[in-house]
């Protein structure tokens, strides 16, 4: 494959780096937890379909290029940017077409647009399943085939395959031969919808090659069945039953237990019986929108992949802003995977306290995406690769520690890097919450600004170029001379952005799920459970509760404990931190104790490697216990536990096995009833400055 | 709805124990300045842990000890006090009755009135927000009423010190009208239950009845075709059956009906013996006619669901409580309901009389779809002596089949598992190669297959990874917990010698570090913002003041 480098310019070279990667060969069993004899079974079948892929490509490859007919070219390119390393990027028209197509894949997943002339494809629910989908011969596994532009809306989780033609997840396209992506619809959040994309060569002898496919995975009765639909558009998918080790420490705990399963407002469009039932997926039949991408959206994403791949020579900085439940982790999350169609990897800098991507609730972020968001948050949790741990869930608290570790991270990001860049920021639109978009816009060296809205309006003054020259900031003022000068010596003259106003048109728009699992906190504690479920042996086995292992230790006087969400007592601290979850940070000082532990006077700014619950602690020998995913070779670095307001799940300390009363901190026999039982009462909507500063 | 008054909601609280709330309700209210300055700073704890859920009654009691404790120390003027005060007796006000607040603001006069708080605590308040400041005698008359109310109300009736709690109440402590309005209506549920109760009985009693007067009184064939009033009385049932169809079944499955005494037995002339033949547990024909008449009356797939799924509800309960006979029975009436819907083959060679004969004797004729994993899982879940047998019926007519293989495996395990001889049926080469498995078979095989063993491997692979995590570590602080300690015996927050005494976590020494407020780097990093830091805040370089310096100045600033 590599000798196809020499015909991409110089431009492109980045693009297409280690694409090859997201092909098959590198599977780990991580990846793909799901019974051994399944894993090596996969294994086998996509080596061999990438050999047989390799064989094909280099004599058909030159053809193509002679033929140089728009719709070869075009085709052309777009199956390989997904499927292997070469990636042909040579005229303008070229560069259009993909642009087309990555607005037509985000478009058609609204049902609304379809102004396109290309036959709009149904959703695949009720008796068409049954005609089209066949059960696997071994295992829990399932055959699908689909016709181009037909949906399939679901619930649960599966791993999926393409064994032929292309399918299209959340923006990102999974074409025949890459390895098996892990899909996440739980009823947290909106259902994902595979959409088939058709295939991408166009002479093939379809029936036989699927047949022959097939062979491997289904009986010969139902091949038959299956192969009738194989037209030369068609795309086939394998479906896997999934189970990682994030999905069996979830079902440890009964609240979680219908997690995967539709929520009741689903449940009359739940197609049952249909061969993907059995291994965790539940078809959702056409009455359930599914994810619903606007024109407006679309156009945006167009323009933004476009110009990554065009002119800004793959170093778009991409602000994305917009008021609470308005869709911008959505938005963000088909970016990305849209984006990395085209390149192997995307940063990512976390903006947004209250509904992080990567990392629990709390912490301000830096990230290399490399695989696509196929799930919710808390299915993804990644280790950033900066990470500053702010402690509270909104950021109204300390509106200067907020930028000033926005700027640190984005400090710290190599200047060198050519990866697009996207910034998630908060739904705080309002007051200082609008003032500390226009700093941040100032502070970075955006490409573009993404601005979602909705109901017609705009929820909040257009954060254009112009609207800038004279807008007024929380740490910056219009002739902005400081913060721009600052710049102007790291970055050169200042740039200017493009502007991209988005209309989000999804169905309870603005508005928070209420719904079991989909409010706020819950999707916090979802995240968290993520992380932590890093704790539990990838080993098949048991789920081990936490508190059944064993923890690292450290003595109170080399590492210092600090609370930043609220003042407490120093004498008193270890009540606060027993039991909690801390953050793992990195003092630059060294840590010395006159005896005793070593306590924070204030605040440090520092950098988070991850976090740990706080197991218990010695007093007579003085040490810390504590459970913590984060790699030792790091661990040994943490020389201070952070205290913030994001506390560990109650489920996590309520459900722990083997102890019938008399665990700490968990009691049955507190009344909610009585007046005053409950937390501070805060009327939706009526955010004031007065309840912000309420702890 | 679903809250099990038996079963006590667990809720995460910010204290250790009840000997730790207790201590701070003590020292609270102990009128002892130094004592009140300890709940304080625990208080503190608390809030750090509650994060933004402190309970509000909490938060208050705490804000006006602090007034209270400021005013004693003599150290703050009238006027600083009246403003201190003012800000905890205003902020009380608001934040006790928020709860009662409904969508539009209601006056809090009405609010506090229905809270038994004094009229003049609100008018208090009032003076603070909108009028001339009050005197200060006013402002500590204030706060001791309302911390007096607050113990009252809140601390000695919290933690089970209450006469009259309802334990079973929701988390996050809202509306509590709808609660009162839900347990009246599941008084009125449960009264419906028993009428509808009462009612079922009294049909199927009558149902036995008629039947038996018309075993006394004809031969056999005339069982089928029931008399008049036999078919007004199923069209009753049959209507009964529409709204209560689960309570119905509930009724059926209890002794004296699909399960006989010996008495009906004798009376139906029936071998009271509980013979299991080798075609499983199977109901008595004379027995299963005797019911025949209403369970075809009552067929129809809902029923069928519900009547097997009961049976296999059941059958784990008798299973569970080694009542012979009913295990025996309700397996037996489970099988008859998965034969009448299988579709063997060996049914199509039958002739003619065979198949009316057998036709006769079915519960319903045509095939169902019936919720075959449900009932695997129900009938693996209901161990006994007839599990084998049902669970082969299931296996048998499954759809779609599990493979054969896990087929096997399944009959396999449950056999050993309810120590009943193999499965009967027995087609299987496979298991003469593979033999039930005893201890010793295992240790047999030990020798050779100790690495494959997977729990064994996971528990070695599990000691390696420590070992790797105890090397990575070396030369840190940090080390992976040495000791042989069985944490499984020790619930997060505990440590092996930990006592119970709320003191236990106090740290009576303590060092303090002071950190540069600027943004940190990893070392790697640029340190351009260094350069730019001045002196004190940079303790390591040690510039002014050294780190016991710090700590000496630190020491001596009260924080509270």
């Amino acid at each position: 494959m590599k000798n196809k480098n020499t015909q991409v310019k110089g431009k492109s070279q980045k693009w297409k780096d280690v694409r090859s990667k997201r092909c098959i060969s590198s599977i780990k069993s991580s990846d793909l937890n799901s019974s051994p004899v399944a894993v090596k079974i996969i294994k086998e079948v996509s080596v061999k379909k990438k050999t047989v892929k390799r064989l094909k490509k280099k004599p058909k490859a030159v053809a193509e290029n002679k033929k140089n007919s728009p719709a070869s070219g075009y085709k052309k390119s777009a199956f390989q940017a997904n499927g292997c390393s070469t990636f042909a990027l040579d005229d303008e028209k070229e560069d259009f077409q993909d642009w087309r197509e990555g607005s037509d894949s985000v478009h058609a997943n609204g049902v609304e647009t379809s102004d396109d002339t290309e036959v709009q494809g149904g959703r695949l629910e009720g008796e068409a399943l049954h005609h089209c989908a066949q059960r696997g011969n071994q295992e829990n596994r399932a055959v699908l085939v689909m016709q181009k532009n037909e949906t399939l809306c679901f619930r649960g989780k599966c791993t999926v395959t393409c064994l032929y033609g292309r399918v299209e997840v959340m923006g990102f396209t999974i074409d025949e031969g890459q390895k098996p992506y892990p899909l996440f619809s739980p009823a947290s959040h909106c259902p994902l919808t595979i959409r088939a994309l058709g295939n991408s060569e166009y002479v093939r002898d379809n029936r036989t090659e699927a047949s022959n496919i097939l062979q491997e995975y289904l009986s010969q009765a139902s091949r038959k069945k299956l192969v009738k639909k194989v037209t030369s558009s068609s795309s086939i998918i394998l479906l896997d039953p999934l189970e990682t080790t994030l999905t069996h420490f979830l079902s440890s705990f009964t609240h979680l237990s219908e997690l995967f399963s539709p929520p009741v407002s689903e449940l009359m469009s739940a197609v049952p019986d249909t061969p993907l039932n059995s291994l965790g997926m539940i078809p959702l039949a056409s009455a359930v929108e599914g994810m619903k991408t606007s024109r407006s959206c679309s156009d945006a994403l167009g323009a933004v992949v476009n110009a990554c791949r065009g002119d800004l020579d793959g170093c778009g900085v991409i602000l994305v802003c917009g008021t609470k439940n308005v869709g911008k982790s959505t938005f963000i999350r088909i970016l990305i995977n849209t984006l990395l169609n085209h390149t192997s990897s995307v940063d990512y800098l976390e903006g947004d306290l209250g509904q992080t991507e990567f990392t629990p609730a709390g912490c301000l972020s830096l990230s290399t995406v490399k695989e696509p968001l196929l799930g919710p948050p808390f299915t993804h949790q990644l280790t950033p690769d900066h990470m500053i741990y702010y402690g509270q869930p909104s950021c109204e608290t300390d509106l200067d520690r907020y930028l000033e570790s926005l700027k640190s991270l984005w400090r710290r990001r190599p200047q060198c890097r050519e990866t697009p860049v996207v910034i998630n920021t908060m739904g705080w639109v309002k007051g200082f919450g609008f003032q500390l978009l226009v700093d941040l816009i100032r502070f970075l060296p955006l490409t573009h600004v993404v601005q979602l809205s909705h109901g017609g309006g705009t929820q909040f003054p257009s954060l254009t170029p112009e609207f800038l020259r004279t807008a007024r900031g929380y740490q910056t003022h219009p002739p902005a001379q400081t913060a721009l000068n600052e710049l102007a010596e790291i970055h050169g003259p200042p740039r200017t952005y493009t502007h991209l106003s988005v209309q989000s048109e999804f169905q309870g728009v603005a508005r928070q799920g209420t719904a079991t699992h989909q409010r706020s906190n819950e999707h916090r504690e979802l995240s968290l459970l993520g992380y932590l479920s890093q704790l539990q042996s990838p080993d098949p086995g048991p789920v081990r509760p936490l508190h059944t292992l064993t923890p690292y230790q450290v003595p109170n006087t080399a590492v210092a404990l600090g609370v930043i969400h609220c003042e407490v007592a120093p004498s008193h601290m270890l009540y606060a931190a027993n039991a909690s979850l801390v953050g793992l940070c990195c003092l630059p000082e060294k840590v010395t104790s006159k005896g005793g532990p070593v306590v924070l006077s204030q605040t440090a700014l520092c950098p988070c490697v991850g976090f740990g619950v706080l197991r218990g602690i010695d007093m007579a020998r003085g040490l810390y216990f504590l459970l913590t995913p984060v790699d030792p070779s790091i661990l040994r670095k943490v020389n201070c536990l952070l205290l913030g307001a994001i506390s560990l799940p109650s489920c996590i300390l309520t459900t722990q096995p083997g102890f019938e009363d008399e665990m700490p901190y968990v009691t049955a026999d507190y009344s909610f009833d009585l007046t005053g039982a409950g937390k501070i009462r805060v009327f939706k909507g009526l955010m004031r400055p007065s309840q912000m500063g309420v702890q | 709805m679903k809250r099990s008054s038996s079963e006590k909601r667990r809720h995460v609280v910010a204290w250790l124990n009840k000997a730790e709330w207790d201590q701070v309700l003590d020292h609270l209210y102990s009128q002892d300045a130094a004592l009140q300055r300890f709940a304080l700073q625990r208080v503190s704890a608390w809030r750090g842990r509650y994060a933004h859920s402190t309970p509000v009654a909490v938060d208050c009691t705490a804000e006006l000890v602090r007034c209270q404790v400021l005013d004693r120390s003599g150290q703050l003027s009238g006027d600083d006090l009246v403003l201190l005060y003012g800000a905890a007796l205003v902020r009380f006000v608001n934040l006790i009755t928020e709860k009662q607040q409904g969508r539009r603001a209601r006056p809090l006069r009405r609010l506090a009135g229905k809270l038994n708080i004094p009229e003049w605590v609100v008018d208090l308040r009032h003076d603070f927000t909108h009028r001339k400041l009050p005197t200060l005698m006013w402002c500590r008359k204030g706060c001791k009423v309302v911390l007096e109310w607050l113990q009252q109300e809140y601390w000695s009736r919290q933690l089970g010190g209450g006469p009259d709690e309802d334990w079973e109440s929701q988390s996050d402590g809202e509306d509590d009208d709808a609660d009162v309005k839900q347990q009246e209506g599941e008084l009125m549920e449960r009264q419906r239950e028993m009428e509808a109760y009462k009612a079922a009985r009294d049909f199927l009693v009558s149902y036995e009845k008629e039947r038996y007067q018309s075993l006394d009184g004809s031969q056999e064939d005339k069982w089928l075709s029931p008399f008049a009033d036999m078919s007004w009385l199923l069209g009753d049932i049959k209507q009964f059956s529409l709204d209560s169809a689960e309570l119905l079944v509930d009724v059926l499955l209890e002794d004296g009906f699909l399960v006989p005494t010996a008495e009906q037995l004798q009376t139906l002339g029936c071998d009271p013996s509980e013979d299991c033949g080798p075609s499983g547990p199977r109901v008595p024909p004379v027995f299963l006619r005797f019911w025949l008449p209403l369970l075809k009356a009552l067929n129809s797939p809902s029923f069928i669901h519900l009547f097997l799924g009961k049976l296999l509800a059941e059958l784990k309960l008798a299973a569970g409580g080694q009542r012979e006979r009913r295990a025996f029975y309700i397996s037996a009436w489970a099988s008859e309901a998965v034969l009448c819907n299988s579709n063997r083959h060996e049914f199509r060679f039958e002739s003619k009389t065979q198949r009316k004969a057998r036709v006769r004797e079915r519960i319903f004729l045509n095939r169902i779809q019936l919720r075959w994993r449900q009932l695997l899982t129900a009938c693996l879940d209901a161990p006994c002596v007839y599990t084998p047998h049902l669970l082969r019926l299931i296996l048998e007519d499954m759809e779609p089949p599990l493979p054969q293989e896990t087929q096997q495996k399944l009959l396999r395990l449950c056999c050993i598992y309810t120590q009943s001889p193999g499965p009967q049926p027995g087609p299987s080469e496979e298991q003469k190669h593979q033999p039930v498995y005893t201890v010793e078979s295992l240790q047999r095989s030990r020798p050779r297959r100790s690495s494959e063993r997977p729990e064994a491997s996971a528990d070695l692979r599990g000691a390696d990874v420590l070992a790797q995590k105890a090397t990575a570590l070396r030369g840190s602080p940090w080390q992976v917990c040495p000791d042989k300690v069985p944490w499984e015996d020790y619930p997060l927050g505990k440590v092996p010698g930990q006592s119970d005494d709320p003191s236990c976590l106090m740290a009576e020494t303590y060092s303090t570090m002071t950190v540069s407020e600027e943004p940190v780097e990893l070392e790697g990093g640029r340190r351009q913002s260094a350069a730019g830091v001045s002196g004190p805040a940079r303790t390591a370089e040690g510039l002014l003041w050294g780190q016991s310096d710090f700590t000496r100045l630190k020491s001596g600033l009260k924080l509270f």
